[in-house]
């Protein structure tokens, strides 16, 4: 009979695609019994607060202080550009930390730890030495364990030596 | 995908209407044909959907310090003390979810009603119903979700107060058990426009959480599926859709589909890094996807990926595939997965048409897309595909649906087969209190339903009767049900009686009802009354004789004959005594023996005899040692002993109406004396079983029609059934009498038919037909659909011309032009068909409607406000107010006024007609012209609202409930013919429905779900106290009221307590139809103890407190409620174990009784 009749009438696409919906014998009585009734209505009169340690709460740290911190703990440098100019702008940032993030990694997978003295002084621009007082510029060559003697343009010139 | 909406579909003026829950979905350009035909927008509507925390508008509201008038009530009557209850659950589905969760082997729909859920269990024979759960909350997310190591699936649940909780159930104690809970909201955060989205990773790594723009919250799971600390991520995508987790990711990767500020929309993926807090840029994303796209469904293993739904196209995109297919434009709103490998999904659309959409593809790659309608169902929220081609349809705007999925169209073309309907009464938009049968008790009309789902729906409180057989049958004089043995359980035989002969029908073996003969029965003549009767026999009194016969051979076994020339009038039996009554004032008493009819004892009194009864209600059941007797002429009811027929108390009922019907019955162990007269009233009685004495009198009124009178059993108890033109079930509730409609027109005769194929049947003679049917459970609400197919926004009865009249608007949504129409219908109040139409002019939608009369002018009209909404206006500045008349069923328009705006509220005035006209408020008076015409003149009026959106009057003072600007007090001046506000409170509430409850105290509703009460401060010293509402009451509802009416539900008593309580009806978008009643102080003090007692015993599942989810809560403030009490949780207290009750007894200092008692006269309110 439905053979047939499928035949004669006019194809129904979705027929197909319907066939073998799936099925694990529920709802297979031919009589399905309707609405049975009213419903309990559930009253709760157990303790419903939940295991200890399952009350949840939100970390309250500030997302940008958790991202630095976790940052240091692990190891990773914290690039610069994120202390001032783009915290407003969150993708930009973003997408710089990652930049920053895979370049420092596999440029120098070791010797972390000097890092951050390096960098810093790596960027000592000409403009940022002048700008400092002589005193300071003493203890930096101090430190590069050059003498500290001279007139100040003698030390940046010294300094500069060494950066370049 | 759920959006919220601060406004959803709701009565808020015309524009708001219109919009519905969905406005997200509906600003498409590319769909903008489409949207004009369904929505005529303009950018006003936006303004007015803003959040109020971002609305554009700013005042400078006054924060008032409220403390100082705390407490401060007088002591006098005074409508401040409330309490709220639920008369009809929500029944808006706005999520559902199947799976295992009560047991591994058993497979749940668990169906999400806004503020509570369902548990069904899914089994060979359907759904059964399993468990109905309050939550403390508002449901913004239901999943399940199935931990590592569990066999069963746990249930996560996020409310729109953020709050979450994971439930797990216990099979053994059949009680939820709190996996974890917690609060995941964030001090700082704008809440996102598109709704709150929860999702659970599909490896159950985490639970993520798009509460707040820009921010992605994350729950995780340790190994062990306990959840840890909770932590947010930036999500760079403001403007948010969509979010879901993708399949078979080896780290849990979610899809966003966000829009960007070029409207331009966009699908992005990133992976979640658990360990550094952080997103990690995803697989893959594609830019501009369909501009209408907002849902997002991911594809499960071996295919993965995700399907974009637009509402021009629908796209699958995975990391190496791409495939789109072009649909007929349609808003998707739901979704259903059909096959575990996600090759299938149903998605219902807009207009309620369900499509399938196949993703083909061959050796786990993806080929191509199809998409075929399947049919129409009701616009569906939400789509479980359950089992065996059964899919579940919960809706919002309309019934929500179990339909089945047929392999062969039917004749229309649908594969669609509905196969149940589950009532939903939301939205209400609007709704109207009658009482069509003038009979004391409200019916509640209301305008549910949106878009095409659309109707009215009739609620009264109310027994159904559910129709089992049914049969043509005129004049039916009297029904009797006779048993073929005394020891039978069931009835065999239904006795029928006409005026001229006798019928018997009879249970054959095929359990169907056949006429059958009883030999010994005298079958030509009326048959007065039937009983069983002892040694297996039957008793059959017909006007001339009484004739007693063996149930087994159906023979005659003895017959008494009435005296020559006098003939039966009156009869009544009971297993071994007859009394009957002949004309000329006889008394006849006889008793049955093993075939014998003896006459024991017979006494003439001075007049005729109306009605009889000895239904033995002492301690043997088969002899009554009392009988009552109704009298002509002086209008009495006698008490006789039986057997020797002394009179013993005789009670004089006044007045000239004679009784009909007496029955001796006994409730709750008290013994009554019901008496009914012939004109539909009802007299109850104490009776005293040893006295006889009748103590306690009380009337009520049935209704208009003689009332005959049977006792019925349901359930091992006792009730009594009045037959007349308003059936009545009379029952007992702690010993005292109770009275439910029964929803039948005009029964005429009941008996009990209780038979092995209809047990616990009634057979009921009603208007030409004998129908067989059992009976409801008592005091339930009725609900009757009456569907429209287009959306009633406004309802107004009118009792003079006995219509309503709806203002309503039907869509279009095949054509692409601009064509909803409006329209002002008029419907008969009994048959609600429609009389009339008045079609609206284009753009022009119905804002209110009102009948009223004027002063000097004897008709009474139908007054409707409207509005021009134009597309390029934000506001409307143009509206009419028309003036109709009924005359031979039709609508005639009398006169019409054009207004400067949108007409949001029309009420009678002193005479006059008060109109909200956008932010003024308006009076005019109907003035009669020199040519005899009527026409609506401005009196006077007055402005400082941002938008008037409903108004109550009484007396001279006026009640605003203001868009924004919260309550506002006006007085009309009749020396100045001017309106002035007298006080308003500065609070910035949002209203969405205002009341008065009394000349001092006004209640309101606004669109946080709150509820509050303001008072009149007419004692404060200086003018800015006086000009000052005092905020006197806080609520959190959970519900979205759209209007307020005064009325009951239940027939009030004036032998109840509870008759005296003023209470206010509302309605909501969920559905819920609510209750407020003004206690008196000292009952609310009590029950206030009470609440709190409860709190202690009954906990919030999931561990949310009842306190919190109570407390008044908007963007502002959070308080504690106060001058409201919760009647769901108070009413809770008769649910509870012995146990439990005594534990409140003893905190209570109050003796269990007396709480339940008290408690369960509040369940009478509603």
């Amino acid at each position: 009979m439905e053979g047939t009749s499928g035949h004669l009438s006019p194809p129904n696409p979705a027929s197909k695609l319907l066939s073998n919906l799936p099925s694990r014998g529920l709802f297979s009585s031919t009589v399905l019994s309707s609405n049975p009734g009213g419903m309990r209505v559930y009253v709760c009169e157990h303790d419903t607060s939940p295991p200890e340690g399952q009350v949840i709460k939100t970390n309250q740290q500030n997302i940008l202080i958790r991202a630095l911190t976790i940052r240091k703990q692990t190891g990773h440098p914290i690039p610069k550009i994120a202390k001032g100019v783009t915290i407003a702008e969150g993708s930009r940032k973003r997408a710089s930390e990652r930049l920053l993030d895979s370049g420092t990694s596999s440029k120098k997978p070791a010797g972390q730890a000097g890092s951050r003295q390096e960098g810093s002084s790596i960027h000592l621009a000409d403009k940022d030495l002048h700008s400092l007082t002589v005193e300071r510029l003493r203890a930096l060559l101090k430190e590069r364990g050059l003498s500290p003697k001279g007139k100040k343009d003698e030390l940046i010139a010294r300094l500069k030596g060494v950066n370049s | 995908m759920e959006f919220f909406f601060p406004y959803e579909v709701c009565g808020l003026g015309v524009t708001i209407t219109l919009l519905g829950g969905d406005t997200g979905a509906l600003l498409s350009p590319r769909l903008a044909p489409l949207i004009r035909s369904a929505l005529p927008l303009s950018s006003s509507l936006l303004l007015l959907l803003l959040p109020p925390s971002s609305c554009i508008l700013q005042f400078a509201v006054l924060s008032i310090a409220r403390e100082e008038g705390r407490n401060r009530f007088p002591s006098e009557k005074m409508s401040v003390w409330n309490y709220v209850v639920t008369a009809h659950k929500p029944t808006n589905v706005t999520h559902s979810c199947v799976g295992n969760f009560t047991g591994p082997q058993e497979l749940n729909l668990i169906i999400a009603k806004c503020t509570r859920i369902e548990i069904h269990l899914l089994t060979p024979q359907g759904l059964q119903a399993m468990l109905d759960v309050p939550i403390y909350g508002r449901i913004a997310t239901l999943e399940l979700f199935r931990p590592h190591g569990e066999a069963q699936d746990f249930l996560f649940i996020a409310t729109e107060r953020y709050k979450f909780c994971v439930l797990q159930w216990d099979a053994e104690t059949s009680e939820l058990v709190t996996r974890a809970m917690g609060d995941v909201s964030d001090r700082i955060g704008r809440a996102t426009d598109n709704g709150q989205i929860g999702i659970i990773d599909p490896d159950c790594r985490l639970i993520g959480l798009h509460l707040y723009d820009g921010l992605f919250k994350v729950i995780p799971f340790d190994n062990k599926g306990q959840l840890k600390e909770a932590f947010n991520i930036r999500l760079e995508e403001l403007q948010v859709l969509d979010i879901k987790f993708l399949y078979g990711c080896s780290k849990p990767t979610i899809v966003v589909l966000y829009q960007d500020n070029k409207d331009a929309r966009h699908v992005k993926t990133y992976e979640v890094a658990l360990k550094d807090k952080d997103f990690v840029e995803g697989p893959w994303s594609q830019n501009n996807v369909d501009n209408g796209a907002d849902l997002l469904i991911p594809v499960p293993p071996p295919l993965c990926g995700v399907l974009i739904i637009g509402e021009e196209t629908i796209v699958y995109c995975s990391a190496n595939a791409f495939k789109a297919i072009p649909i007929r434009p349609s808003i998707t709103k739901a979704y259903g997965r059909v096959d575990a490998d996600g090759s299938r999904y149903l998605l219902g659309d807009h207009a309620g048409l369900l499509h399938l959409l196949v993703i083909t593809h061959e050796k786990e790659k993806v080929t191509g897309l199809k998409m075929e309608l399947l049919g129409e169902t009701s616009i569906a929220s939400t789509i479980s595909y359950l089992d065996n081609a059964f899919v579940f349809i919960g809706s919002s705007y309309g019934d929500s649906q179990l339909i089945k999925l047929n392999l062969q169209p039917d004749s229309k073309g649908s594969y669609v087969e509905v196969l149940e309907r589950y009532v939903n009464l939301g939205p209400i938009v609007d709704f109207s209190v009658v009482d069509l049968e003038r009979q004391g008790q409200g019916q509640v009309v209301t305008c549910s339903g949106a878009y095409k789902d659309g109707s009215l729906r009739i609620v009264r409180n109310g027994i159904g009767i559910n129709e089992q057989a049914s049969v043509e049958l005129q004049g039916i004089k009297g029904m009797w049900s006779l048993r073929s043995s005394i020891d039978d359980p069931f009835d065999t035989f239904l006795v029928v009686s006409f005026i001229s002969e006798t019928r018997i029908l009879a249970m054959n073996l095929e359990d169907e009802l056949e006429e059958t003969e009883i030999d010994g029965f005298w079958s030509q003549v009326q048959t007065l009354f039937c009983h069983d009767a002892v040694h297996n026999q039957l008793v059959q009194v017909t006007s001339s004789s009484v004739r007693l016969v063996s149930s087994l051979t159906r023979e005659l076994r003895n017959e008494w004959h009435s005296p020559q020339g006098y003939s039966i009038n009156v009869a009544t039996a009971n297993a071994t005594q007859v009394l009957l009554a002949t004309g000329g004032g006889n008394l006849v008493y006889l008793e049955i023996g093993d075939g014998i009819l003896k006459e024991i004892k017979h006494v003439q009194l001075e007049y005729e005899i109306s009605c009889l009864d000895i239904n033995p209600i002492g301690e043997n059941l088969h002899y009554s040692q009392l009988a009552a007797v109704g009298m002509w002429t002086d209008i009495s009811i006698r008490i006789f002993s039986l057997p020797d027929l002394n009179l013993i108390t005789k009670e004089n009922l006044g007045g000239e109406i004679i009784p009909r019907s007496v029955l001796l019955c006994a409730f709750e162990g008290i013994s009554y004396l019901l008496c009914a007269l012939g004109d539909g009233h009802l007299l109850n009685f104490q009776l005293n079983m040893h006295s006889g004495e009748l103590t306690d009198r009380k009337k009520v009124s049935l209704g208009t029609q003689p009332i005959t009178l049977r006792t019925f059993s349901s359930k091992n108890t006792t009730h009594v059934f009045a037959a007349s033109d308003r059936p009545t079930v009379i029952y007992s509730s702690n010993k005292k009498l109770l009275y439910s409609n029964v929803n039948l027109k005009e029964v005429s005769h009941m008996c009990q038919f209780n038979s092995a194929a209809f047990p616990d049947s009634l057979a009921i003679a009603k208007e030409g037909e004998l129908t067989i049917g059992t009976i409801d459970d008592i005091q339930k609400l009725h609900i009757r659909s009456i569907p429209l197919g287009e959306h009633a926004r406004r309802i107004c009865h009118q009792e003079h011309s006995r219509t309503f009249a709806i203002c309503s608007m039907k869509y279009n949504q095949s054509s692409v032009e601009d064509s909803d129409m409006h329209f002002v219908r008029l419907l008969d109040d009994q048959t609600f068909e429609f009389m009339s139409t008045y079609p609206l002019d284009t753009f022009e939608h119905g804002c209110s409607i009102l009948s009223c009369s004027f002063s000097d002018d004897s008709n009474v009209y139908y007054c409707v406000g409207t509005a021009y909404v134009l597309p390029e206006e934000n506001e409307p500045t143009k509206g009419r107010i028309l003036v109709f008349i009924v005359e031979d069923g039709k609508l005639q328009l009398i006169a019409e006024k054009e207004t400067k705006g949108a007409v949001y509220s029309l009420n009678a005035f002193n005479g006059k007609l008060l109109a909200a006209i956008n932010q003024k408020i308006q009076l005019y008076k109907w003035m009669l012209r020199d040519d005899g015409s009527r026409e609506l003149q401005s009196e006077c009026g007055h402005h400082g609202h941002i938008l008037a959106l409903y108004v109550q009057t009484r007396g001279d003072f006026i009640v605003v409930g203001d868009l924004m600007k919260s309550i506002s007090l006006l007085i009309y001046k009749h020396e100045e013919g001017a309106i002035e506000e007298r006080a308003r409170d500065y609070n910035a509430n949002w209203m969405s429905a205002v009341e008065i409850l009394d000349d001092d105290t006004y209640l309101g509703a606004e669109n946080n779900f709150n509820l509050f009460t303001v008072r009149k401060n007419s004692e404060g010293a200086t003018d800015e106290e006086r000009g000052r509402l005092e905020v006197v009451g806080e609520y959190h509802l959970g519900e979205f009221i759209n209007r307020f009416r005064h009325g009951s539900l239940v027939m009030r008593l004036p032998d109840s307590d509870v008759g005296q309580i003023p209470t206010i009806i509302f309605g909501t978008v969920n559905g819920v139809i609510g209750v407020i009643a003004s206690l008196p102080h000292e009952q609310y003090v009590f029950l206030e103890k009470l609440q709190s007692n409860l709190r202690k015993v009954i906990k919030g599942v999931g561990g949310l407190s009842h306190e919190q989810w109570r407390s008044f809560y908007n963007e502002k403030k959070t308080v504690d409620a106060r001058n409201f009490l919760d009647g769901d949780l108070i009413e809770s207290f008769l649910d509870l174990s012995r146990g439990r009750m005594d534990e409140i007894s003893k905190a209570m200092s109050v003796s269990v009784e007396e709480l339940c008692k008290r408690v369960e006269e509040l369940t009478r309110l509603h």
